[in-house]
């Protein structure tokens, strides 16, 4: 497989809108990058440039340590799934899965045995006799995919693959694509806008906004250590909730609520002393019982949890959202007390977060 | 057998009989320009009779048929190899219908068909009914392996 490196990547498009700002990233060999972030973040550009579908303007690509920049897309040896599939309707599977290799003028029993184990890996060896119209949205996707491994590519690209499909068949074509990961070995940068994806399919996550980077992490390090508010509002469902809050002596004071303070956390805002930051608190880090008076509108049972909507200290305008264990009952116009298990600080002024390392 | 045997055995499963299918559309050509080349002639009234009429009309059967044959025999349909034998019979026989007729007929001390263009259009029919011949004869190999192969999988499958 592959090593893949973008080194200081830019897209500026002739109309002067730059799309991709001074992207760097290194790809290891056999690691599954997932680039995540808001439609129109730049996240497909990217992609979409290191396949050579769209000019580098500036920067550098390198693969395997050989600079790809300008070479064209069909010698880059790598393979693009797309969301719509791109199949070829008048085509059978196998035709479909073997189309790339004819072209290549590839020997027809290579061919063959190179599309029967794409079709055993995906489970379509049933359905090679068919054409696209005639299969499920996720049988269709998983074809495009059997397209990409017969080609066996030195990087696969998945450009939104799963976005056309229910959210039923999108969760299990999901596992699928891990499965694939993990039975190839491939180095794989995947697109998508789904955190959901994002966090399960990968080993690391870009996530981007309006062209810049913002955080490369784990899918742990960016849910847990978010760099800064866009990735810690973009990352985790429900979205963090975030309080404007003043640090007082050893305490935050929102409006109509404060929190006290541990030692470390003292220490932390200690140079803040006096001055306003930004709270973050993850709805599943908010717990019933405690001091902040919280006023219900509205409870979203889900069965093992409940959504717990509301304002905090009587002002409508601070709103919060908490995601409780078990089963609640509360009603609109209740008030209830709340408390929070883990918090998360950001400068107001960069956005940046408030972290040990940061001092 | 071999591995490469085999596996070209097998790809039979999945590609379809182009050479078969090609040399059924390539008999039509043939059939084409072999009316073509009988309908340009300018020979006074000798042509207007019954036999024209039905010529045209076997034209356009035979058109039919050998086009329904080719996309049959595209996923190994044994039965129409005997559709494209008896077409390519029928294409033999024509050659002493029109061509040995018209060759040996004179309108105003002319030969209805000049020798060239008797030995043209026999030409064509001689390809024509050729193609259809091998086509079938390719067409009832490819089918009769694939069947055997088929049955050889789901006996072991079994």
């Amino acid at each position: 497989m592959a090593q893949l490196s973008l080194q200081h990547i830019e897209k500026i498009y002739d109309n002067n809108v730059q799309a991709v700002y001074d992207f760097n990233l290194d790809v290891k060999d056999g690691e599954l990058i997932v680039l995540v972030g808001p439609s129109g973040c730049g996240k497909s550009t990217t992609l979409r440039m290191v396949a050579g579908l769209e000019d580098i303007s500036r920067g550098n690509l390198f693969l395997d340590g050989k600079d790809i920049t300008q070479t064209p897309p069909k010698d880059r040896d790598m393979a693009m799934v797309f969301q719509n599939y791109a199949l070829y309707g008048h085509m059978t599977i196998y035709e479909n899965m073997a189309f790339s290799l004819t072209l290549r003028k590839e020997d027809p029993n290579v061919i063959h045995k190179k599309v029967l184990a794409a079709a055993e890996i995906l489970g379509l060896t049933s359905q090679l006799n068919k054409k696209p119209a005639q299969l499920s949205g996720g049988q269709r996707q998983r074809v495009a995919m059997g397209r990409s491994i017969v080609r066996n590519p030195k990087v696969f690209l998945f450009d939104e693959p799963l976005s056309n499909l229910d959210a039923k068949l999108r969760g299990a074509t999901r596992r699928e694509i891990l499965l694939l990961h993990k039975r190839l070995q491939a180095t794989m940068l995947y697109v998508t806008h789904d955190q959901t994806e994002a966090l399960t399919l990968a080993d690391r996550i870009v996530c981007m906004s309006m062209g810049h980077v913002q955080q490369v992490g784990t899918p742990l390090e960016l849910y847990d250590k978010p760099n800064n508010v866009f990735v810690a509002s973009f990352i985790g469902l429900p979205p963090m909730n975030f309080f404007d809050v003043r640090v007082a002596e050893g305490r935050l004071e929102g409006t109509g609520f404060s929190v006290e303070l541990d030692a470390a956390q003292k220490a932390l805002l200690a140079p803040y002393g006096g001055k306003e930051i930004t709270l973050g608190v993850r709805p599943e880090d908010i717990d019933e019982g405690g001091t902040i008076p919280v006023d219900v509108t509205n409870n979203e049972n889900l069965g093992m949890n409940t959504l717990v909507h509301g304002y905090v200290g009587g002002n409508r305008s601070v709103r919060i959202s908490a995601k409780l264990r078990g089963w609640a009952n509360h009603k609109a116009g209740d008030a209830t007390m709340m408390r929070f298990k883990r918090m998360h600080f950001f400068d107001k002024t960069t956005s940046n977060a408030i972290r040990k390392e940061d001092n | 057998m071999s591995e490469v045997q085999e596996i070209k055995l097998d790809r039979m499963r999945y590609t379809k009989n182009t050479t078969s299918s090609r040399l059924a559309l390539l008999a039509i050509v043939f059939d084409v320009l072999f009316f073509i080349s009988i309908y340009k002639s300018n020979v006074g009234t000798w042509y207007y009779n019954i036999l024209m009429g039905a010529s045209i009309i076997y034209n356009l059967v035979f058109m039919l048929a050998a086009f329904l044959s080719s996309e049959s025999v595209k996923s190994y349909k044994a039965e129409y190899s005997y559709v494209m034998i008896i077409l390519g019979v029928l294409q033999i026989v024509r050659i002493w219908i029109y061509p040995m007729s018209a060759h040996a007929a004179v309108v105003n001390n002319e030969p209805v068909m000049g020798t060239a263009q008797f030995i043209r259009v026999i030409i064509y029919l001689v390809l024509s009914a050729a193609c259809l011949f091998a086509g079938a004869v390719i067409n009832l190999n490819k089918s009769r392996a694939l069947a055997s192969r088929i049955a050889s999988l789901e006996a072991g499958k079994a």
